[in-house]
């Protein structure tokens, strides 16, 4: 009875008989809670650090993949702009070839002439020969 | 030939070079859109900041003033004028000095000329006008006014007249206002440069059509060249007209004048904007498009005579090589070889400072003697001396380096000579002079003095090229040339007192050069080649010339070939596609002349009898008559089958006096000469070969004046009548026939007389004379 008049005043007494004025099993429950929250607020913290990870993680991929885009973007160029530059080298090379190849039908037209008068000279000494 | 290119790795110039023009053999200028005028030292490598120019102005076109104003002569140009694309022209000094800033057109001015002498200047722009501006850069007068932009200009050889081109057209226009202006559509493509030659005459032009082309001074086209992949940006000739340089993008030529392609170089320096070559013409600087500017020297260049070959292996080393033995020496030079020349047996290389003199039998000991000037543009050899032309003079050297004599001409440019236009023998020396086409100066070689009375040899036609025979005693010696007509001639040149006749052997020849030891003339036709074995054969038998004429012909002669030597047996012929192409004449005709000049005239009878040819009888049959050698000229006419002349020539065998012989054989060779016969005193002679002639009045003159023979004359003019049943008309025959009476039988018996008193004249020399048997005395 006595304790039911404190606990309507508000008082309460403890396992140790201390008096209180919460009741205990709610200042246990607050106590738990309390406990809770804190795990809770950790757990909470530590996700954030993971997930910071991550996005950093994340960024830095995205940058080397914007890097790696833009190499292999300048390759295909560099690789296109080859194509050109070895078109033009071909052309030049074929004009020199072009240039060449007059000079050797220059060449080949002073052969037969030498050939030709070769021809006349043996023809000429056959001639002598026979003559003699 | 080759090009042997040379560019720096990092461009001096940080936007595209616009102009580069030389001062000297070994210094450039280049200007480029930064701004900057550099000056190139190719001794020390050295590049150095000349002058910056204002922000405002942008360089297109630079030109050097010219070097050698009338006599005056500078080692280096001193001016330049520079043109801009804000309309101005820039007249600034070699230290960088702006001199004289002049507004000359609305747009930028696209090109700028001083002419030959350097007192006038011509200026093209974007407003499509023509000016020409005196040398301080006063406006003379406005040569024409387009509706277009002119991109290039260049002066006429005689800074008479000016070329522009307009669009795809070409024009010639003469500074005379009334003259006739010459217009012509030359390319496919907007017209982008132009240049002309002094020494060839010729005209280069090139433009967006990707053609360069060559022209003719009447606006004749000589060559067209396969198209290019990209417009042709600069077209530029060598100063001695023999090669000329070709830019595009990318693209370096070298060609010959003819057309065809030495060599194509495809350095990496963008468009070639303007090309200019060096003073001395061996190498060319191009500004390109990427800043740089291209140095290309001009190597390996080639030289033969029998069996040697010469090659510029570097520019101050040369390789020969003995073909026969393949022996192989190196020559090498202290300074850059300008100019060589070999044949006859001998090297001659001149350097900026030095001659050196080789002979084919020993290599390593060259003789070598200081130049005078050091500019040598042209050597011309003989066999037994050579010829300089350095800076204004003509220098006659011995093989063995001693100064034999140096001719002068009044007023010529030496510099616009070349092969055609000088000829050297032994004895004689030929100069043609531009400024008079029609004339030939004619020197003794020995002694530098003019021939005769030094009054040159004149045509009445504009020559093209000269050529003095090689061979036989000097008071023979004859020198060939053609005219604008291509009419081939030969004339005398040593012919003292008579007067000086030209005889045409020819036509539409284009080229000629004469053998190298026997007076053989070579000449090119169109698809022939044609051998005068004896060309002397006009001043003996004209009938014979056809028949002493070899005539080659072939497609493989192509169009127009150039003769590139005559050396022996041996014609060397360049195609117009610049194929060398050997030819050889048969070698007999040359052992004929050898003999003929020893006077082995049984050797010459038995090698023609051996021979059987119709070529060689007749050539044997002029040379006899040439030289009076009248039993061999008898079996060589029996030979040919002209029996009139062999009954003649045994009529002038039988002939008592030498005089008389000489007299008849000129008859022979188609000339009357009667003055041999006058100063021997044989007037009856003299009169007789009138007659014979039907020289009526001259025969008639010679007996009145000699008051002998009177009735002679009278006798046979009536015989001839008679004969042809007509009536004197003649007045002076008539006077005189009045008094006269003709009795045959006197006549006879005087000119029995007359035969007598010459025989007994001669009865010391000549030995058996029988009766005179001339034609005329039994018509």
């Amino acid at each position: 009875m006595a304790r039911d008049s404190l606990s309507d005043a508000g008082l309460h007494f403890d396992e140790l008989n201390k008096l209180r004025i919460l009741d205990p099993d709610v200042a246990q429950q607050t106590n738990e809670l309390k406990e809770e929250c804190r795990d809770f607020v950790d757990k909470i913290g530590h996700f954030q650090k993971v997930v910071g990870g991550l996005i950093e993680l994340v960024d830095e991929l995205a940058k080397e993949t914007e890097n790696e885009k833009m190499k292999a973007i300048g390759a295909r160029n560099l690789l296109k702009s080859i194509a050109k530059q070895r078109e033009a080298q071909q052309q030049q090379l074929y004009a020199l070839i072009a240039e060449k190849k007059m000079q050797l039908e220059r060449y080949r037209i002073e052969y037969e002439a030498l050939c030709k008068v070769e021809a006349e000279q043996n023809e000429f000494i056959d001639q002598f020969n026979l003559q003699k | 030939m080759h090009l042997k290119t040379s560019i720096l790795k990092e461009a001096k110039h940080k936007e595209f070079v616009s102009c580069v023009g030389w001062t000297s053999a070994d210094e450039l200028y280049s200007c480029s859109d930064d701004h900057q005028i550099l000056k190139w030292n190719l001794l020390t490598n050295e590049t150095t900041v000349v002058v910056k120019l204002s922000d405002d102005t942008y360089p297109i076109d630079l030109h050097w003033f010219p070097k050698n104003v009338g006599n005056r002569k500078q080692a280096q140009a001193e001016m330049f004028v520079l043109t801009s694309s804000d309309g101005k022209f820039h007249l600034i000094s070699k230290l960088g000095r702006l001199e004289k800033s002049v507004e000359a057109h609305s747009g930028a001015v696209l090109a700028g000329r001083w002419n030959y002498d350097g007192t006038a200047l011509v200026t093209v722009g974007e407003d499509g006008h023509v000016k020409i501006w005196s040398k301080s850069g006063m406006l003379r007068s406005t040569l024409a006014q387009n509706g277009s932009p002119v991109y290039s200009v260049a002066w006429g050889p005689d800074s008479e007249k000016v070329l522009y081109p307009l669009g795809k057209q070409l024009i010639i226009k003469p500074l005379q206002p009334s003259s006739k202006v010459l217009q012509w559509k030359a390319h496919d493509g907007i017209i982008l440069s132009v240049d002309w030659n002094s020494v060839n005459d010729l005209i280069l032009s090139a433009g967006e059509d990707c053609i360069y082309k060559i022209w003719d001074r009447n606006g004749r086209n000589l060559y067209n060249s396969a198209s290019h992949e990209y417009p042709i940006t600069s077209v530029s000739w060598a100063p001695d007209g023999e090669l000329f340089a070709v830019g595009s993008f990318h693209t370096l030529r070298l060609c010959d004048k003819t057309g065809w392609s030495y060599a194509l170089e495809k350095p990496n320096t963008g468009s070639i904007f303007s090309i200019a070559w060096s003073v001395d013409g061996t190498q060319i600087a191009g500004a390109c498009g990427n800043g740089h500017v291209i140095f290309a020297h001009i190597v390996e260049q080639h030289w033969e005579w029998k069996n040697f070959e010469v090659t510029l292996t570097k520019r101050r080393a040369m390789q020969v090589r003995n073909v026969i033995n393949d022996a192989v020496d190196l020559l090498e030079f202290r300074e850059r070889v300008i100019k060589a020349s070999l044949n006859y047996g001998h090297l001659v290389v001149c350097t900026s400072l030095q001659c050196y003199v080789f002979s084919t039998k020993n290599w390593n000991t060259p003789l070598i003697f200081n130049l005078k000037e050091g500019t040598v543009s042209l050597i011309l050899q003989c066999e037994r001396h050579f010829l300089l032309v350095d800076g204004g003079s003509f220098w006659l050297y011995s093989y063995e380096g001693r100064l034999i004599s140096s001719p002068k001409v009044p007023g010529i440019r030496t510099d616009i000579l070349n092969e055609q236009s000088v000829s050297l023998s032994n004895d004689t020396i030929a100069i043609k002079d531009k400024a008079d086409e029609k004339s030939i100066y004619l020197f003794d070689a020995l002694s530098g003095k003019a021939l005769g009375d030094g009054k040159p040899l004149t045509h009445e036609k504009e020559i093209l090229e000269i050529a003095l025979d090689q061979g036989g005693p000097s008071n023979e010696r004859k020198i060939a040339f053609f005219d604008k007509n291509q009419d081939l001639y030969i004339c005398p040149v040593r012919n003292f007192g008579r007067e000086q006749k030209s005889i045409q052997i020819g036509a539409s020849v284009h080229a000629l050069a004469w053998n190298d030891t026997f007076n053989m003339l070579c000449g090119l036709q169109e698809y022939r080649v044609l051998i005068w074995y004896y060309p002397n054969v006009v001043y003996v038998d004209k009938d014979l010339l056809p028949k002493t004429i070899l005539e080659k012909e072939g497609s493989e002669f192509s169009k127009s070939p150039q003769i590139v030597s005559f050396v022996g047996n041996r014609v060397t012929i360049r195609r117009s596609d610049g194929s060398l192409i050997h030819t050889n004449v048969s070698p007999y005709p040359a052992i004929l002349h050898g003999y003929i000049s020893s006077s082995k005239w049984d050797d010459a009878v038995r090698l023609c009898s051996s021979v059987k040819e119709q070529t060689m009888w007749s050539c044997l049959a002029a040379m006899a008559i040439g030289s009076k050698e009248l039993t061999t000229a008898q079996a060589a006419y029996a030979a040919i089958g002209n029996l009139d002349k062999v009954q003649y020539i045994n009529s002038i065998k039988d002939l008592p006096s030498k005089e008389s012989r000489l007299a008849n054989i000129q008859l022979l060779s188609g000339s009357v000469q009667e003055a041999v016969l006058l100063q021997a005193g044989l007037i009856y002679q003299a009169i007789q070969l009138n007659i014979d002639s039907y020289n009526w009045d001259r025969a008639l003159e010679l007996a009145v004046k000699h008051k002998t023979h009177v009735d002679t004359v009278l006798a046979y003019r009536q015989k001839y009548l008679d004969n042809f049943n007509k009536k004197e008309t003649n007045k002076r025959f008539l006077q005189y026939a009045e008094g006269v009476k003709v009795d045959w039988e006197k006549i006879n018996a005087k000119i029995e007389m007359e035969l007598l008193k010459e025989r007994e004249r001669a009865s010391a020399g000549s030995t058996g004379a029988t009766m005179r048997n001339s034609i005329s005395t039994n018509p």
